[in-house]
């Protein structure tokens, strides 16, 4: 077997920069292999595209490229992974670390100094470089990524962007042959990605060779290929064109089907768009009358309006609020805000803005400075949170904070537990919401061992029990894949359509535009909009002063003077005039 | 919420060599070791509040005032129960009320304070990075200093998460003002598993980030900062020294002890 592999090994293109041959890995406790067989190669300077739903092996490719697997994680690794000429597996993984720089999504777990220079030389020093060479790389590496002039600067202090970008700079010092880039925007506002992405195109028109694991189909579409993976095998490896329209299969593999492609498809006309003018052209090209449809006041195919108000007191009423954490850091100031019964609403902004500042007020963990924060009429000041964690429940974003018992079950019955309800009726409550989310057959399980999506769908069960009135969802789909997005949306507006009242901050454009109904922005701790979804999209000067872009179909949309928010919406509105 | 103490304030005692920075908090460890005496830990406290002064580290000292307080006071209280000696002020059951049990109740509160004093001093003027260098001239291993230096960056790090997770708790209903004493700790157990967890996922992701960047190459890496040695460091050195032995007296000479009364 292994002359075998090393035959098709030594007739590798001499401008390989990468070589993958029958890779199969199993984790130590699993009892399945992660990846099956696995083979590629990258020529020097390509960029690919690594898609599929998580577990389908991405991140264990990933860390195969470096030695992270088998070395750091141990298991059963079979195969050849070659950097150019070199076999990886002769190596440790520091040694691997001047080869292949790794780029990991937890950016806060890359850093580990107290400046930015120290964080750039850090990968340096530790292979040992002169002092005078380190100095020479610095300054290159930082004005690489846009960091130049912040060499003194805490990292801490940086934005997400900016600390993910510190982290590429870490790498690029190296020089490494390949960069391989681990999901690194799940984790950043609209503004981070954007800053990342366009680094991306930047190192990829330097001649970097690059390997990308992303859940976002739309920032690849530029990409040389895409590898999509189904259950550790390939099943594509084709430019994005033909990986991308392949609906059937990014379906089964659990990843976004890219909007414009999906509005060419329902048109008829098919085929591959990476640009919202490209699709445009498209267009226009098979219904010419298009053309003369101007983009100005633009018509908003509106979602089902918000409920109309009962009369009764609104569930939640904030009024001048303001809150600093500390003398300097204003976090909000004089925000005012209605939530109604059974309101969608979706809040967005950047990181640090002030979002989760607000909900927490709403949720009675932070007191305002100024202002008050009404609940149902009660002015929210004299309530405890634990007092009114039956009228209003939070999810947080990372789902490990909340879990803390030894299953799924008992994660779930914590909250009516402590409210004193009967066993009867904890056993209903509980039976009920793991119904509703889809994890009742987990019941018995270490909600531990399950995948970040089943843990967020726990998280939301255990809260649910409660039968809260207002449900608020910080980034309920971060670190999701897209088949575990869309259910965990679909259990949201489930849970909307069943009268709760939803308050999700978020990120995500599309999010918003198929599912809320009303968007509130803040910036730097004041409100700039509270309006539709559909207001909110056509206000283009808005959207570019708080760095938050429409979706690619509600752009696209914009072009024929229409407003529409799923690819659905725009196909009929254009078979409708064509 | 800033998750690291360091201030970058460039004065002589940022600039002084990281071995002397390493020393001087060992220093102040061994000072505060040998003496129970209020009034004997009186100079080296005066003497970090005159560091703290000179280095702009009071918004540190202020950021933990509770600390301090919680400290000298809880540890006072606590010896009452447990220091017998003396004659007794007031006639009390359990608590024994002595000019003997108060001194030495405040002399161990004001002790642990200094030794959080030193910590926060020391960590307001050291960046970790020059922790491990420290360490490493003194013989400690690169990868044991490193670990060590990254865990002082790590501990605001879990505190910070530590909050949240009793947030998330608290918004399933779960009271933590609920009860005694003995009541509200217990009550803090379940807060255990998710940070435990959570320290786990966050270590086992730094671990690997580490690797991917060369951690462990070599046993001594290079450095991008030189740290010469200068003139400030060899008086600092002396004044430590002095410190030092002046405490170590104080101790044999019996100054540092308490007398029951």
């Amino acid at each position: 077997m292994k002359t075998e592999l090393q035959s098709a090994i030594a007739g590798t293109p001499a401008d390989t920069a990468l070589s993958v041959r029958d890779v199969t890995y199993t984790y130590p406790s699993e009892p399945g292999p992660a990846l099956r067989a696995l083979s590629l190669d990258q020529a020097h300077g390509e960029m690919i595209a690594i898609m599929g739903a998580s577990g389908a092996g991405k991140s264990t490719l990933a860390k195969c490229l470096n030695r992270l697997v088998p070395e750091f994680e141990g298991g059963d690794f079979r195969g050849i992974v070659m950097i150019g000429k070199s076999r990886l597996d002769a190596m440790r993984i520091c040694e691997a670390a001047a080869e292949v720089g790794m780029v990991f999504q937890d950016f806060e777990a890359q850093l580990f100094s107290t400046s930015v220079e120290l964080e750039v030389a850090f990968a340096m020093e530790q292979v040992g470089m002169a002092r005078g060479e380190m100095q020479a790389r610095l300054r290159p590496a930082l004005e690489a990524v846009g960091l130049a002039g912040f060499e003194h600067r805490d990292p801490t202090s940086l934005s997400g962007g900016e600390k993910q970008r510190l982290a590429i700079a870490s790498v690029l010092a190296l020089r490494p042959s390949i960069i391989v880039l681990d999901e690194p925007t799940t984790d950043l506002d609209p503004e981070g990605k954007a800053e990342v992405f366009a680094l991306i195109a930047k190192l990829r028109e330097q001649g970097f060779s690059l390997v990308v694991i992303e859940h976002e189909s739309e920032e690849l579409m530029r990409a040389d290929r895409i590898i999509l993976l189904h259950d550790g095998t390939i099943v594509a490896d084709a430019p994005p064109a033909e990986v991308m329209t392949n609906f059937d299969l990014l379906e089964e593999c659990g990843v976004h089907v890219p909007g414009l492609n999906r509005v060419l498809h329902l048109l008829g006309i098919g085929g591959h768009a990476d640009s919202v003018d490209q699709a445009y052209e498209a267009i226009v090209r098979t219904f010419p009358r298009l053309r003369t449809f101007s983009p100005a006041s633009p018509t908003a195919l509106s979602k089902d309006p918000d409920p109309a108000g009962s009369g009764e007191p609104p569930l939640v009423e904030v009024t001048g609020l303001s809150f600093s954490y500390s003398e300097n850091v204003h976090a909000l100031k004089g925000i005012d805000l209605r939530i109604e019964r059974g309101d969608f609403l979706a809040i967005v902004g950047q990181n640090g803005s002030g979002k989760t500042t607000l909900a927490k007020h709403i949720v009675g963990l932070l007191k305002p400075n100024e202002g008050r924060v009404m609940l149902e009429g009660r002015d929210r000041a004299s309530l405890r949170a634990a007092e009114t964690a039956r009228e209003v429940a939070y999810v947080f974003q990372n789902p490990d904070h909340q879990i803390s018992a030894a299953t799924v079950w008992d994660e779930v019955a914590f909250g009516p537990r402590n409210f004193g309800f009967d066993k009867r009726e904890i056993e209903r409550r509980c039976a009920e919401v793991l119904e509703a989310v889809g994890l009742l057959d987990a019941r018995d399980k270490d909600p531990f061992l399950l995948s970040k999506g089943e843990r967020q769908r726990v998280a939301v069960a255990s809260v649910l029990a409660l039968r809260p009135r207002l449900l608020i969802l910080d980034e309920p789909t971060t670190g999701l894949d897209h088949r575990e997005q869309r259910r965990m949306m679909a259990l949201v507006e489930d849970l909307n359509r069943s009268g709760i009242a939803i308050v999700m901050i978020t990120h995500t454009p599309w999010l918003v535009a198929e599912y809320a109904r009303r968007v509130v922005l803040i910036r730097k701790g004041r409100k700039l909009f509270d309006g539709t979804v559909a207001e909110f999209f056509a206000q283009d000067d808005l959207l570019a002063h708080s760095s938050f872009r429409a979706p690619e179909v509600t752009r696209l949309s914009r072009r024929f003077g229409a407003l529409a928010l799923t690819p659905q919406a725009l196909a009929d509105w254009i078979k409708e005039r064509a | 919420m800033a998750i690291q103490l360091y201030l970058d304030r460039g004065t002589f005692v940022h600039r002084l060599h990281p071995t002397v920075k390493v020393i001087a908090l060992f220093v102040m460890f061994w000072s505060v070791y040998w003496v129970d005496n209020p009034i004997a830990l009186l100079p080296i406290g005066i003497f970090m509040l005159w560091v703290a002064q000179l280095t702009g580290s009071w918004r540190n000292f202020y950021r933990y005032r509770w600390y301090f307080i919680i400290l000298v006071f809880t540890t006072t209280i606590v010896w009452l129960f447990f220091y017998r000696q003396g004659t007794p002020l007031i006639n009390l059951p359990f608590v024994h009320v002595s000019r003997g049990s108060l001194v030495y109740g405040l002399g161990r509160g004001i002790k642990l304070a200094e030794l959080l004093g030193a910590s926060v001093l020391f960590l307001s003027t050291t960046r970790v990075e020059e922790f491990t260098v420290g360490l490493a001239k003194l013989g400690v291993s690169y990868r044991v200093g490193f670990a060590i230096s990254l865990a002082f960056r790590l501990v605001p790090l879990f505190i910070d998460s530590a909050m949240t997770i009793v947030d998330a708790q608290k918004l399933r209903g779960y009271d933590f003002e609920k009860g005694g004493l003995f009541e509200r700790m217990r009550r803090y157990v379940t807060v255990v598993i998710p940070v435990f967890m959570s320290a786990l996922r966050r270590a086992n992701n730094m671990a690997m980030a580490l690797e991917a960047r060369g951690f462990g190459l070599r046993n001594n890496p290079t450095t991008l900062i030189e740290y010469p040695v200068m003139p400030a460091d060899v008086v600092a050195g002396l004044t430590l020294f002095a410190i030092a032995t002046g405490y170590f007296l104080i101790y044999y000479t019996g100054y540092g002890a308490i007398t029951p009364g």
